[in-house]
């Protein structure tokens, strides 16, 4: 079997910034791919390259033994390579078909109008082709993450691609839809396509791939048959040093009976009139880290809304120290000993375009250390940067400037030391570690665990797997907006806490009563 | 690194209007007449003469408010269209108060009263967008822009009918007491209002750039999800910052009326309005505070420049009209440019066209070279 895609030398410079350093990768006809490499090794840089999104500053890319040079995605559609990105470009609110033939719609013989029966069909046989598990006349807007990412892989298969790209595909798939996904990549394979995957999940790497090139800074440090490796060394090779990937979590001291933060019997609506939250309790308790498992959009983010002041409650009641706080303001909260990490960094973590400094002092930038009089102090804002990039080793080019030139993991660790500079006695910590680098989750999980061990209480809601099984020291399950079980990280898988979170089986312990 | 951020800042500002003047040069040459000479007499009259300078400065109070209640509310990204409306009914109302208050009051109690007249009005008008806006997310800028025509409507019909000075030959409400008036103090336009159009200045200079409310101003203005997450309540902010407003465009009002008009007509705010006027110094002041006072002194100075070219030369005086209308229209493209990154796509262009070139310059040598 004979390569599809060579690249020689491939080389892309960003002004002195080595992007990509003299890349030789080799993918053959037929084989599933993986490039791995951390948070901003380049990985997403070469393959734009490959995708014609960007131009190599120097270096070749040879395509079935030919140069060739795409100018644009389309032209490298039209040489039979397409691209899945991890943000899905879909039309929400039109139709599974629509959205494959946007762009290529099928028309009525000699007029201008589309002819949808001719539509349907065409993209039902696509689905039925490479047996996916899809409605060609649902709306888009009505499928869950998983399925519309199938879509994504229609609209390039439906464009005769023969090599498929997949940035990041598990990103936002559930455990279960990650394993259809595979599924589905398994049959492509069967079908005669070349996939490549682009990710950083290690687990994954195993267990779907032939083969797999690592890229670390830029370069390629290495190429291997998967059968011929490991979890271990892979990690090794990608940050190039021991990592131990289970977490650090020693201390077995039991947590204190005093509860610091209680959930009563909540209930919400979503601003559809649905209910969202159903009847959820639970207690936290000092010096306890307590995990929310569970698939994404079954309550969680509503949870988290509502706990930091940005949803109400239909009913039920939440206590911090025995004080009712329900419903109460985003402000209020904060100076009642709530810290927030929350889920979506740069939307409601960081402000992207403004300072490093701004945004260490935001949310606390009425603290009598930085304003008087409501005027605001900028020599003690800058002091308190100074200090948190320091004792937390926070990494900045531009220290005056914007938050979003930051990388993942230093934008995290940001809001990380602003959030726990204040002393409060609560985190609420909702994906800690999303698309942050393996250096940084060790040093993101040592800080979460450092505060817990000083007494503190932390709610941790994660829909990576190791890290609640990891972190937590209780972990209680939502489907559906309910809590449907309590289990011990000690003495569950991650097999079965996946069966849990899907609602397949019911919590063996006894199931969580308001 | 900042100092080269501010001097892109300034530079941003300045094409527009260097453009503008350019553009109007040529129109200028094109009717036969001078633009160097022209342009030499709308400046050395306007800003270089004390006299000049002083009528310039007294034009500029009342746009340096309205400059600073648009800036207010834009930098947090709320678009309050009726600073217009504000400095209408506060200079009415303000007007008013001056005409029909006893004028034995002392002197300074009437105009504080009058002034305070005009900015509670000037509030008032904002508060029902505000409350849509806050609570009912209705878009402020439909509602505000709308309401500014019923507004002079409504005006109209006061000022023809309950209002209306039945001494005067065209439609105006009656003239302001003497002791409402602010007395000029040179032998320029210039009046005490303009101190205070300057103090208000300072405060907001301070308020915008330096206070824990300035900082919600721009965290909102960014990322108006980060601001509620944050803690800021936005909502309550929205309230406040379009008060804030309505309060300066009704002090705009009120001062322009005890300090210029002396009673309202129906064309009391000129054309287009100091409150569109005020938009488009705040957009060349980029918002901050002081990029607004040398705005709006710069704007004033075309004012009395434009009377100036009438007196000096031939050139008719709408020319200032046109380099307003020009300066606008090159805003316009700076804009376009911030939202849709015009410069760089085509940078983007161009430089894929030259790296294009330079590839196939080395490998074919000839096709592509004509490009380049």
């Amino acid at each position: 079997m004979g390569n599809v895609i060579e690249t020689v030398g491939l080389t892309k410079m960003f002004g002195d910034f080595v992007a990509n350093d003299h890349i030789d990768l080799a993918v053959r006809e037929n084989e599933i791919k993986c490039i791995v490499g951390e948070n901003g090794a380049g990985k997403s840089t070469l393959m734009n390259m490959l995708y014609g999104m960007l131009q190599p500053t120097s270096g070749k890319i040879i395509l079935r033994g030919e140069e060739t040079h795409f100018k644009s995605p389309a032209d490298a559609i039209s040489h039979g390579l397409g691209m899945v990105h991890q943000h899905f470009k879909l039309v929400p609110s039109l139709t599974v078909y629509e959205n494959v033939l946007l762009g290529a719609e099928i028309l009525r013989k000699g007029t201008c109008l589309i002819d949808t029966q001719e539509e349907i069909k065409a993209v039902s046989d696509l689905i039925e082709k490479y047996k996916f598990d899809l409605d060609a006349c649902a709306k888009v807007e009505d499928i869950s993450v998983g399925s519309r990412q199938c879509v994504e892989i229609l609209k390039m298969l439906y464009r005769n691609v023969d090599v498929l790209i997949m940035d990041e595909p598990t990103a936002v798939l559930t455990p279960q839809e990650v394993d259809k996904l595979f599924d589905n990549l398994r049959e492509l394979q069967r079908q005669g396509k070349t996939i490549i995957v682009i990710t950083h999940k290690l687990r994954e790497v195993m267990e779907l791939s032939d083969s797999v090139t690592v890229i670390k800074h830029g370069k390629v440090v290495g190429s291997i048959a998967t059968k011929d490796t490991s979890q271990e060394q892979l990690a090794q090779m990608m940050v190039g040093r021991e990592v131990v990937l289970t977490v650090h979590n020693d201390v077995t001291t039991s947590p204190s009976k005093n509860v610091c933060f209680s959930v009563k019997n909540l209930s919400t609506i979503n601003e559809y009139g649905k209910e969202v939250l159903h009847d959820v309790s639970f207690d936290v308790h000092e010096g306890e880290v307590l995990g929310i498992a569970g698939v994404e959009g079954n309550g969680q983010t509503e949870l988290v809304k509502v706990l930091t002041g940005l949803m109400t409650t239909t009913s039920g009641s939440v206590t911090l120290d025995g004080k009712d706080i329900t419903n109460q303001w985003p402000d209020s909260l904060r100076s009642e000993g709530i810290a927030i990490i929350p889920e979506d960094r740069f939307e409601d973590g960081l402000c992207s375009t403004m300072s490093v400094a701004d945004n260490c002092i935001a949310g606390h930038h009425g603290d009598p250390t930085v304003c008087k009089h409501g005027l605001l102090n900028r020599k003690a804002i800058l002091a308190r940067r100074d200090a948190l990039l320091s004792k937390y080793d926070i990494r900045v080019g531009d220290i005056d400037g914007a938050v979003g030139a930051l990388s993942g993991g230093n934008a995290q660790k940001v809001i990380i030391a602003r959030e726990l500079e204040s002393s409060p006695k609560f985190l609420i910590a909702c994906q800690p570690t999303r698309g942050v680098d393996i250096g940084a989750t060790e040093s993101i999980h040592e800080e979460i665990l450092r505060f817990r061990n000083n007494g503190n209480a932390v709610l941790l809601i994660s829909s990576e797997l190791t890290e609640i099984l990891g972190l937590s020291d209780r972990i209680i399950v939502m489907c559906k907006g309910q809590i449907t079980g309590e289990v011990s990280p000690r003495d569950t898988t991650s097999t079965e806490l996946g069966l849990l979170m899907a609602g397949i089986k019911q919590g063996e312990g006894e199931k969580v009563e308001g | 690194m900042k100092a080269r951020t501010v001097g892109i800042r300034i530079l941003n500002s300045l094409i527009p209007v260097l453009l503008a003047f350019v553009v109007g040069g040529v129109v200028i040459a094109s009717i036969g007449e001078n633009p160097v000479e022209t342009y030499w007499i709308l400046i050395s009259k306007s800003l270089l003469t004390p006299k000049g300078f002083l009528t310039t400065l007294h034009y500029a109070a009342p746009l340096i408010l309205t400059g600073l209640a648009i800036a207010v509310n834009f930098k947090a990204g709320i678009y309050n269209m009726g600073v217009e409306g504000s400095v209408l009914l506060g200079g009415f109302f303000a007007g008013i108060a001056g005409a029909y208050l006893p004028a034995t009051l002392d002197p300074t109690m009437l105009k504080l009263l009058c002034l305070l007249v005009g900015i509670v009005c000037g509030m008032l008008y904002v508060v029902v967008p505000a409350l849509l806006k806050a609570y009912f997310h209705v878009d402020e800028m439909v509602v505000t822009l709308m309401l500014n025509y019923a507004l002079a409507k409504v005006l109209e019909f006061l000022s023809t009918g309950v209002f209306r000075d039945q001494g005067a030959g065209y439609v105006c409400t009656p003239t302001i007491s003497d002791g409402a008036m602010f007395q000029r103090i040179s032998s320029a336009k210039l009046t005490p209002f303009f101190f205070i159009s300057l103090a208000a200045f300072v405060v907001m200079f301070f308020v915008m750039n330096h206070s824990k409310l300035g900082f919600e101003i721009t965290a909102m203005g960014k990322n108006v999800e980060f601001a509620d997450a944050m803690g800021m309540r936005v909502r309550r902010k929205i309230i406040v910052l379009m008060l804030i407003s309505g309060a300066l465009a009704g002090l705009a009002g009120a001062g322009y009326m005890l300090s210029d008009q002396y009673h309202y007509t129906l064309s009391f705010s000129g054309d287009p309005g100091l409150g569109w006027d005020g938009m488009l110094i705040a957009l060349l002041g980029n918002h901050s505070p002081v990029g607004i006072l040398i705005a709006a002194i710069f704007y004033a100075a075309l004012k009395t420049g434009a009377d100036n070219i009438n007196l000096y030369s031939s050139v008719p005086k709408e020319i200032v009209t046109v380099i307003q209308g020009l300066i606008i229209l090159f805003l316009a493209v700076k804009l376009l440019d911030e939202r849709f990154g015009l410069r760089d796509r085509a940078r983007k262009r161009i430089s894929r066209r030259h790296s294009a070139a330079q590839t196939s310059a080395g490998v074919v040598s000839d096709n592509n070279a004509g490009e380049a």
